[in-house]
């Protein structure tokens, strides 16, 4: 891809092809995830978004019949070489779902149960300050700070995933994937989500699975467009959506399919 | 226009209509009566078995019948020892088959492969939990007794005889439990680098936890009225002092029961009573245990 990048991409993925059982869901996808950018992966459902954004975590490893194949890399480790703990792996690679899943336990919980079993914090003060800190940079901790004991599953869906989100952000990630976080989410909810990810920009890597254009063309400053579980297009987000290089690509974002 | 396009609004007041109604609400109160009366007559039966035992076993139940042991004057009998060694018993099966059953419950369901071995391991468990109870205690008494040589009589062998029946109980409960833990929960604790045995202990086992006490509640209950593998095992002996130990001889609630209704003197139908009321009692703390446990520990979504 001919972009201008300042800095190397966070994340390489390299002729990856990801099966369930025979079936390929996706085939032959070499990309790169920049550090300083938001990228969108869009493209008709089952086209196999979830299933790719799933091998950079390696999420995928917990379903019985789906196999990856290729290369992905992480600052240039490979995330399926011998020498990456997965379960570091998935600490480096938050993941934010489409359907918020808080524990059911009290808000601090949910946060501070990353920092807990990595260890993070030498005490109780130090937990604190990191739950706090979570809950700040995931735009929460002034609803919720005076109630951090009450179940996370009390409060409202596009709280339980900003709860979520700072969930992830707790263990202090370097790549956040999110699959369509917005997707269970009334309109006022998903606005803060997406201020939120531009707040989180260039702290974070950000990938951002979406089937909303709009959100898509809104949040992200790279876009991917996947059909059949090919990556057909990839680019700067304003190029995709205004001069699409591909016919494919033009018939999705113009309505034509989708 | 065509009667199926017409724009009139419906007439609710029509005799079709409303025999419709009536005969719908005839329904609805047919259905409550049958409902009532299935419920009457296994409230009925309860509430004679509890009345009846109630009226005859009442006087029988004083200090020295609730402290003593088993005698061949029904003046004198006692259900401490039954009661003791009933409770011995318990210990051991519990002790055996809860782990191991959770155990096996948690590999089955977050472990184990899909494959034909556990094909086959499922259908095996699945079995055994209807093996009728005869079945267990002659495998314990050709296992522990004729292999191992454990003593006879002993608590420590009729808790294992039990254990391995309520084992396959527990490991049904256990998985159905498991099953029922949202899948969303462990995708969460995996997504911020829980390790598999973390989610299942912080996450999976907490959340499933009521069902599974349930289950080996109602498990243990069954057990504890078991007769049938205890009298395989001998535990079915005049003991006429409580177990001391595990290796004691010894004999249990339901086989004392067993015993002293066989008897002739008049006396130990009296008894007889007063012993089921004991064994009821027994059973009526441990199933609201059971349910004092799912209420405290469910979790609410
Ligand atoms: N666990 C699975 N087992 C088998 N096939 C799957 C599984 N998950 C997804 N698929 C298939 O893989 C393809 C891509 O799915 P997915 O990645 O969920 O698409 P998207 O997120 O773009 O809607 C679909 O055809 C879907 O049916
Ligand atoms: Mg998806």
């Amino acid at each position: 891809m001919d972009m201008e990048t300042t800095l190397a991409p966070k994340m390489t993925a390299a002729n990856v092809n990801v099966f369930y059982g025979d079936k390929r869901a996706i085939e032959d996808v070499s990309i790169d995830v920049s550090r300083e950018h938001v990228t969108a992966f869009i493209g008709p459902s089952g086209c196999g978004k979830s299933t790719f954004l799933r091998t950079l975590n390696r999420m995928n490893d917990t379903i019985a019949n789906a196999r990856v194949e290729g290369l992905i890399e992480l600052d240039g480790e490979d995330i399926y070489g011998p020498a990456m703990e997965v379960e570091q792996l998935r600490a480096r690679v938050g993941m934010v779902f489409q359907k918020p899943n808080p524990f059911p336990k009290s808000i601090y919980e949910n946060v501070a149960y990353g920092p807990r079993i990595h260890g993070f914090a030498a005490g109780k003060v130090e937990l604190d300050a990191m739950v706090e800190r979570a809950l700040v940079r995931a735009g929460l901790w002034e609803e919720v700070k005076d109630r951090l004991s009450e179940s996370g599953t009390a409060l409202s869906g596009g709280q339980q995933q900003r709860l979520c989100i700072a969930r992830a952000i707790a263990v202090d990630p370097e790549v956040i994937l999110m699959d369509e976080p917005c997707s269970a989410l009334d309109p006022i909810a998903t606005a803060k989500i997406e201020e939120l990810i531009h707040e989180l920009r260039g702290r974070y890597a950000i990938v951002i699975v979406t089937h909303n254009m709009q959100q898509a063309a809104r949040v992200s400053q790279r876009t991917a467009f996947f059909h059949l579980g090919v990556l057909v297009e990839y680019g700067e987000t304003t190029e995709i959506f205004t001069n699409p290089r591909q016919k494919r690509t033009e018939d999705y974002i113009t309505g034509r399919y989708g | 226009m065509s009667d199926a396009l017409r724009i009139d609004p419906t007439d609710w007041r029509t005799d079709t209509m409303r025999r419709r109604i009536r005969a719908r609400y005839a329904a609805e109160r047919r259905f409550r009566l049958a409902g009532l009366a299935a419920i009457l007559i296994s409230v009925g039966f309860l509430a004679f078995l509890l009345i009846t035992m109630f009226v005859n076993g009442i006087g029988g139940l004083d200090w020295t019948f609730l402290t003593g042991s088993d005698a061949t004057d029904p003046d004198r009998v006692g259900i401490w020892g039954a009661f003791k060694g009933s409770l011995l018993t318990m210990l051991v099966t519990i002790a055996l088959a809860f782990p191991i059953g959770v155990l096996s419950a948690v590999y089955l369901e977050e472990y184990a492969p899909r494959n034909r071995w556990t094909d086959v391991i499922e259908v095996s468990i699945n079995n055994l939990a209807a093996v009728p109870s005869i079945i267990f205690g002659l495998l314990g008494l050709a296992v522990f007794l004729n292999t191992m040589h454990l003593p006879r009589s002993a608590p420590l062998v009729g808790g294992l005889t039990l254990a391995l029946m309520t084992m396959p109980v527990i490991v049904i409960a256990g998985r159905n439990a498991i099953k029922s833990v949202p899948p969303s929960i462990r995708d969460a604790a995996l997504g911020v680098g829980a390790s598999r045995i973390q989610v299942v202990f912080h996450h999976v086992l907490p959340l499933a936890l009521p069902g599974i006490l349930t289950g080996t509640i109602i498990g243990m209950a069954r057990a504890l009225g078991e007769t049938a593998p205890l009298l395989m095992i001998g535990m079915r002996a005049f003991i006429a002092s409580p177990p001391q130990g595990f290796t004691d001889p010894a004999t249990a609630l339901p086989v004392q029961i067993f015993l002293w209704s066989d008897e002739v003197s008049r006396g130990f139908v009296e008894k007889t009573s007063a012993a089921i009321i004991v064994l009821l009692a027994f059973m009526l703390v441990m199933n609201g245990l059971a349910i004092y446990l799912r209420n405290r520990f469910e979790t609410r979504w």
